[in-house]
């Protein structure tokens, strides 16, 4: 009762002084004056633009709270791993990829509670136990205009149709396997993705092996940018924000979305970081509609939150994802099998990624 | 380098002389910084590595064996070693006429010849590479020279040759600085004695210089093969799948699936692959070493 009575109390006077507060519940991109006075939060990303950007969308918050924030990365799931091994936690909020909150949720990513979250505008189907999205971005198909002129590819069937569709292809070979890629290539065996068992996960990755020895697997998103403006392969597997900048770089690459890859990356909070409450205040201000727009603009990633109306280019908003016709067009891997047979898909990419 | 070589030398007699008859025993502390280092650095982190590879995640060899049982890891262990080989042949094919005429040029040329070797030592192994992408691929100037004159491309990029080609940049330093600190160290005359007694230029080279020299061109050939094996960015961005080495693999292990033991191992692997093949040329250099001195 007591409690009750300071909460009601607090509620009091946080709404004689500021009317936004009155709510018990946090409202996503809101931030308590100060509240953070003299605390560090270290915040971990992949750096570069992204990065950036991201800072720039926390800005308001920093401003607001007082809170010192530092930068840190690029995101190693190894370092972190490291760091909760040892109990010395310094990353209080990490993004990260897709799928390793989901992997390693509860071990290494705290279970975050959603009442210490407003995650009300985030698109359906993006909170993971484990994760809140940072943002969205697709993973295309971009064709080379001057290869296939009149007869395009539409889909990614046509991707893996070296027959109808000769050229070179170029798919991520960044890191871990894209499920969205292996279900789409066992689409084109015949297969149907959705009943998809773990030996179907060899026949996808066959598919992608009978593309030939000539398939560039690119390391870095900069490489297939590169791959792309200077004409390089015919078909490449591109992240929408290097596609984007490609073509504005003037790269004579289309687009292709159907089924184009919903990609998101993660925000977490570690297990065993030493002010829980600040990182989560974090995440709330960073899930806010201002926040989102401003990422939008210094990224061109597509913002979670639906509210966000960022102001960009038109070359920008062609490859932003959240319009109605982009949301009907996405295909969204099937993250529970991935998660899953997250080794074994692991195992067979890398076998395919070294030649075997 | 003031003195003359016949001085060198004997200063280097009186130096053995004295101490082998004067060995310090406190010498051995001379040492200690570097060792010291050696443990922190080098020791401790190996044998956790080691120690890991054990016990991470079962204790046993169960690491071990998936190393072997695998298919993949086989492969690319044997590719591994096979890149290093021939990185290192190119590398002295390029490294020993470039170190001779390092001996026997002006000393202005000379400069100039030193510093095109050690420039590439101050870029970014990173930015070299991409040197090497820009130059190599299917679009890129080598091939749009070809082109240009009519000729047919050439596929570099994304295979082994163009990986040998990019490590070997890299590595030549440590390949043509041995083999140069040892020649410039051959007393030319005893080629000039050589051909006083009747010998062709030709064999007087192969027979008296080349002998003597070969201290260097063991030194070299171990750096760079060494090196080789652990190369990582150069195959990433030059190689296509079927040049990728192990280090490629090790880092999958370890930064991505976090089977920190399993990368332990492959690690352990080789190192222990690595000192298997020195232990068994470590005799024929010794002898060759020793014939060359005595030859000095």
């Amino acid at each position: 009762m007591k409690k009750f009575a300071r909460a009601l109390a607090l509620t009091m006077t946080c709404a004689l002084a500021l009317p936004v507060f009155a709510q018990d519940k946090p409202v996503a991109g809101e931030v308590k004056e100060g509240s953070l006075k003299g605390k560090t939060l270290t915040f971990v990303s992949y750096g570069g633009i992204y990065q950036d950007g991201q800072v720039a969308a926390l800005k308001e918050f920093v401003d607001k709270s007082g809170v010192t924030l530092l930068n840190d990365g690029p995101t190693e799931i190894a370092k972190l791993k490291a760091q909760v091994d040892a109990g010395n936690v310094t990353w209080d909020v990490v993004d990260t990829a897709d799928l390793p909150p989901y992997v390693h949720c509860g071990t290494l990513f705290q279970k975050l509670d959603l009442s210490k979250l407003d995650v009300s505008k985030i698109p359906p189907g993006q909170v993971g136990e484990c994760s809140v999205p940072a943002m969205n971005y697709g993973v295309v198909l971009m064709y080379k205009n001057e290869t296939y002129k009149d007869n395009p590819p539409k889909n990614w069937v046509d991707f893996f149709d070296t027959e109808k569709f000769p050229g070179s292809r170029a798919i991520d070979g960044s890191g871990d396997p894209t499920g969205g890629l292996i279900e789409q290539a066992f689409k084109a065996t015949g297969g149907d993705p959705k009943a998809m068992t773990p030996d179907d996960i060899e026949k996808g990755i066959q598919k992608l092996r009978d593309l030939g020895p000539d398939t560039i697997y690119w390391k870095t998103g900069a490489e297939s940018q590169q791959l792309a403006e200077s004409g390089e392969a015919d078909m490449i597997m591109m992240w929408t924000g290097r596609a984007m900048t490609a073509v504005k770089n003037g790269a004579a690459y289309t687009p292709v979305w159907q089924d184009w890859l919903v990609v998101m990356d993660q925000m977490t909070i570690p297990v065993g970081v030493k002010d829980t409450d600040a990182a989560y205040a974090l995440l709330n201000a960073y899930l806010g509609a201002n926040a989102q727009a401003v990422l939008t603009e210094k990224t061109s990633y597509t913002p979670i939150n639906t509210d966000a109306k960022p102001k960009v280019d038109d070359a920008t908003a062609a490859f932003l994802t959240s319009t109605p016709e982009r949301n009907a067009q996405g295909y969204q891997q099937n993250i529970p099998f991935w998660v899953k047979n997250f080794d074994l898909a692991a195992e067979k990419w890398n076998a395919l990624l070294s030649g075997n | 380098m003031t003195a003359t070589h016949d001085e060198g030398l004997r200063v280097a007699a009186v130096r053995s002389a004295f101490l082998s008859r004067f060995r310090p025993r406190g010498a051995v502390w001379l040492a200690a910084p570097a060792v010291l280092v050696l443990l922190v650095v080098l020791a401790y982190p190996l044998g956790i590595v080691v120690w890991r590879s054990f016990t991470d995640p079962t204790v046993g060899v169960d690491n071990y064996v998936w190393f072997f049982q695998s298919a993949v890891n086989r492969t690319v262990l044997q590719r591994t070693f096979v890149v290093a080989a021939w990185v290192t042949l190119v590398s002295l094919i390029c490294a020993y006429p470039y170190a001779y005429a390092m001996t026997i040029v002006g000393k202005n040329v000379r400069l100039a010849l030193i510093l095109c070797v050690l420039v590439p030592f101050w870029l970014s192994g990173v930015v070299r590479t991409l040197a090497w992408v820009i130059l190599l691929q299917d679009s890129g100037v080598i091939n749009s020279i070809l082109r240009g004159l009519g000729l047919s491309p050439v596929k570099l990029i994304r295979t082994l040759p163009g990986v040998v080609i990019g490590m070997t940049q890299v590595l030549l330093p440590f390949m043509i600085l041995p083999i140069y600190s040892v020649m410039k160290g051959i007393d030319t005359r005893l080629l000039q004695a050589a051909r006083s007694l009747g010998a062709k230029p030709w064999k007087a080279f192969l027979q008296i210089y080349v002998p003597l020299s070969l201290p260097g061109v063991y030194a070299g050939a171990i750096i760079v093969f060494i090196l080789s094996l652990g190369f990582y960015i150069t195959p990433a961005l030059l190689g296509g799948p079927r040049s990728i080495l192990l280090s490629s693999l090790v880092q999958n292990q370890v930064l991505s699936l976090l089977n920190w033991g399993r990368g332990g191992a492959m690690g352990v692997v080789l190192l222990v692959a690595t000192f298997v093949l020195l232990a068994l040329a470590a005799p024929l250099m010794r002898q060759k070493h020793a014939s060359s001195r005595r030859e000095a």
